[in-house]
């Protein structure tokens, strides 16, 4: 059944945004917890920690995206765990984010030299303490700006959710593309949306590392 | 006629005036040392000889060149006008060799070959012909900065700036560079050099200019620039940088 | 746990397989090559370029990184035919791949130039260079070296986003991947053999870079 093109459309495209957004805050969720401990682990005096944080990094960077998503939608069932479609999209997003944001952020925490430590250490800190008041905070600012730069790119690739049949933005355009055969004017409106939504991003990124840079 | 020409030039950075109306006459075969406290305009002086700043108001004329003109094509001129960098700017991807080479084959039109005797002729005149080969990473700083005036030499230059040269060199390496300085001045080129060496602008400079802001503040012979100066500025500088 | 695994029956399907892993070796490396050349054009317009070719390139990098390479690849394969180009999949996945990495290649070469220090510059400027002679013997060479560990993981993580023109149905390595499975039901374990794939290619990349670097530095 085809229809024509009509001012709808982009209020429905616009309205499917917000699974985009969804699915990047509960990527974000999970990638976080997962990554911080890659992180911890990667940073380490352990070296069995820090091989399996290197190691899962290089899995997971090694890998497409795509196929992590299928591996989780169709593993899930055969280890006989029943989970909606969207949950498996959501531990794949995860699992794929911690191994970016666990890279981004070991490389922070290990480039603050370890002069700091024995700053703090000589003050009288513990190991928690020194972490809490002196390491973390300072790490916080150099990995901010690659940290969001990475959420524009987890925006980006929620669009694959629409391969396994997610309804967030990317398919929700499929959709609208299919049923009124136009297809261009549909893709560009996502696209639209899409950078809409990821430029304001960028842009801070950008000031937040000239910001950085310039305080040095 | 003069070689270099500069007359009433203004230099401004946004609001900051560095030169103001500054007139100078520089003959064939003259060495003129520039000394002056930093901010004083004298490195300024020196790069709007060669083109490298432009001037808002004023004559820069140089072997009957024009360099004020924004119309004047600069390349030839730079290939007569040598100049030597305070960071000897050497290309580090290059040889040594090709560092000297790129001048003339590019801006000259010489055959490798040429170029090439070019360059070993140059590296004889700093006393370096052995490292033809070799990489900037792997000369020391006093070996980088003669390397870099045979990098000058080489383009057959009739006038040699110098942009306090020996100011980055550890106080040993010194020595090997003023000696090449030396020499060139005995052979007859003609030179301006922005300086902090006092002995070595006494014993080989004909004339001496003193810098003060953004003017020419006191120039004269070398033996009496030294010996009796005659402003006040003059004199405190002087006195804080003899001692 | 009541499922056993048959690998055996996607093995049997090696053939397409091997097909398609062909096929994104050629997109990786014709994609690399286009790419490299639209990026190095780009950057040259944004840092050399007059106040309209600055902007275009501004505006284009920021399109491209701002939008999923999915939707890019739909525009392209949509947009192509209604300005009068019928082209196949192949060379239309390639063009839109091509237009992707040329942007972040773009942004990588530009910072390789603007890392040049300008006293290089000005050396090269006294010594009468002009400023096309500046570029091609002083700032090229010098600056891609600098940027090439970045350059060559921007290529590596091109190589993994062609699996994405699997959804144009280009037939790489995914598309062979997801034929397979409609066909045999062995979901998991073509995803498998597709992953492990795909790490291989990566990992083999990762060498080969590091080789080229060492070759094309052949210094002393």
């Amino acid at each position: 059944m085809i229809r024509e093109l009509s001012w709808v459309d982009p209020l429905y495209l616009i309205l499917a945004l917000r699974w985009t957004v969804a699915i990047t805050l509960l990527a974000l969720a999970g990638g976080t917890s997962l990554g911080l401990v890659v992180a911890a682990c990667g940073s380490s005096g352990n070296t069995a920690a820090r091989l399996a944080a290197r190691g899962y990094v290089g899995l997971v960077q090694g890998i497409p995206l795509l196929a992590w998503l299928f591996l989780f939608f169709f593993g899930f069932p055969i280890f006989g765990i029943d989970v909606p479609g969207w949950l498996a999209a959501t531990v794949a997003f995860s699992v794929y984010s911690a191994g970016f944001l666990g890279e981004i952020w070991r490389g922070a925490l290990i480039s603050i030299p370890k002069t700091q430590w024995e700053a703090s250490a000589s003050m009288g800190l513990s190991y928690l303490e020194q972490l809490r008041h002196v390491i973390i905070p300072q790490a916080v600012r150099i990995a901010t700006p690659p940290t969001v730069g990475f959420i524009v790119q987890l925006i980006k690739n929620t669009s694959l959710a629409s391969v396994i049949g997610f309804v967030e933005l990317t398919r929700e355009g499929q959709m609208t593309a299919a049923a009124t055969l136009a297809p261009l004017p549909v893709y560009l409106m996502v696209g639209a949306l899409y950078f809409a939504l990821c430029y304001p991003l960028t842009t801070y990124s950008r000031f937040l590392e000239r910001r950085l840079h310039g305080a040095r | 006629m003069a070689l270099v020409e500069l007359r009433s030039v203004v230099k401004r950075f946004g609001d900051h005036v560095v030169l103001k109306n500054v007139d100078l006459s520089v003959e064939k075969g003259e060495i003129i040392a520039i000394i002056g406290r930093s901010g004083s305009g004298k490195s300024t002086l020196l790069r709007c000889i060669n083109g490298l700043e432009s001037v808002q108001s004023g004559e820069v004329l140089v072997d009957g060149v024009a360099v004020h003109d924004p119309k004047s094509d600069l390349r030839n001129l730079r290939a007569r006008v040598g100049f030597v960098f305070q960071s000897f700017n050497l290309f580090p991807h290059l040889t040594v060799e090709r560092n000297i080479t790129l001048g003339p084959t590019i801006v000259k039109g010489l055959d490798r070959a040429k170029a090439a005797v070019l360059a070993r002729e140059a590296l004889r005149r700093v006393g370096l012909e052995e490292k033809l080969n070799a990489y900037a990473d792997q000369l020391s700083g006093g070996q980088q900065q003669r390397v870099a005036i045979a990098r000058s030499l080489a383009m057959s230059p009739t006038i040699m700036l110098f942009d306090e040269i020996t100011s980055a060199l550890d106080p040993e390496l010194v020595g090997e560079v003023l000696r090449v300085l030396e020499n060139m001045a005995r052979e007859g080129m003609t030179m301006l050099l922005v300086t902090h060496e006092m002995n070595f602008a006494r014993r080989v400079a004909n004339r001496v200019l003193f810098m003060n802001q953004g003017t020419i503040w006191e120039q004269g012979p070398a033996a009496e620039f030294f010996q009796s100066p005659k402003t006040d500025e003059l004199k405190n500088f002087l006195g804080s940088v003899l001692n | 746990m009541g499922y056993s695994f048959h690998f055996r029956d996607v093995f049997a399907a090696q053939d397409a397989l091997l097909s398609g892993l062909a096929l994104t070796l050629q997109l990786t490396a014709t994609t690399i090559v286009a790419g490299f050349v639209i990026g190095l054009a780009v950057a040259a317009a944004a840092v050399y370029g007059p106040r309209w070719a600055r902007a275009a390139a501004h505006a284009y990098v920021e399109m491209i990184r701002n939008t999923p390479l999915l939707v890019q690849l739909f525009v392209v394969f949509f947009g192509l035919p209604s300005i009068g180009i019928k082209l196949d999949v192949i060379p239309v996945a390639t063009i839109g791949l091509a237009i992707n990495l040329g942007a972040y290649a773009s942004e990588i070469i530009r910072a390789g130039i603007e890392s040049i220090p300008k006293s290089q510059v000005e050396a090269a400027v006294a010594l009468g260079l002009t400023g096309r002679q500046v570029f091609r013997h002083i700032i090229l060479v010098p600056a891609l070296k600098n940027v090439y560990p970045s350059l060559t993981s921007q290529f590596i993580l091109l190589m993994l986003a062609t699996s994405v023109a699997s959804q144009i149905a280009a037939p790489e390595l995914f598309y062979a991947g997801s034929i397979i499975q409609s066909r045999t039901y062995r979901d998991f374990e073509v995803y498998t053999i597709i992953a492990v794939a795909y790490l291989a290619l990566a990992l083999l990349l990762r060498v080969v870079f590091a080789l080229c670097y060492r070759l094309l530095v052949r210094r002393r």
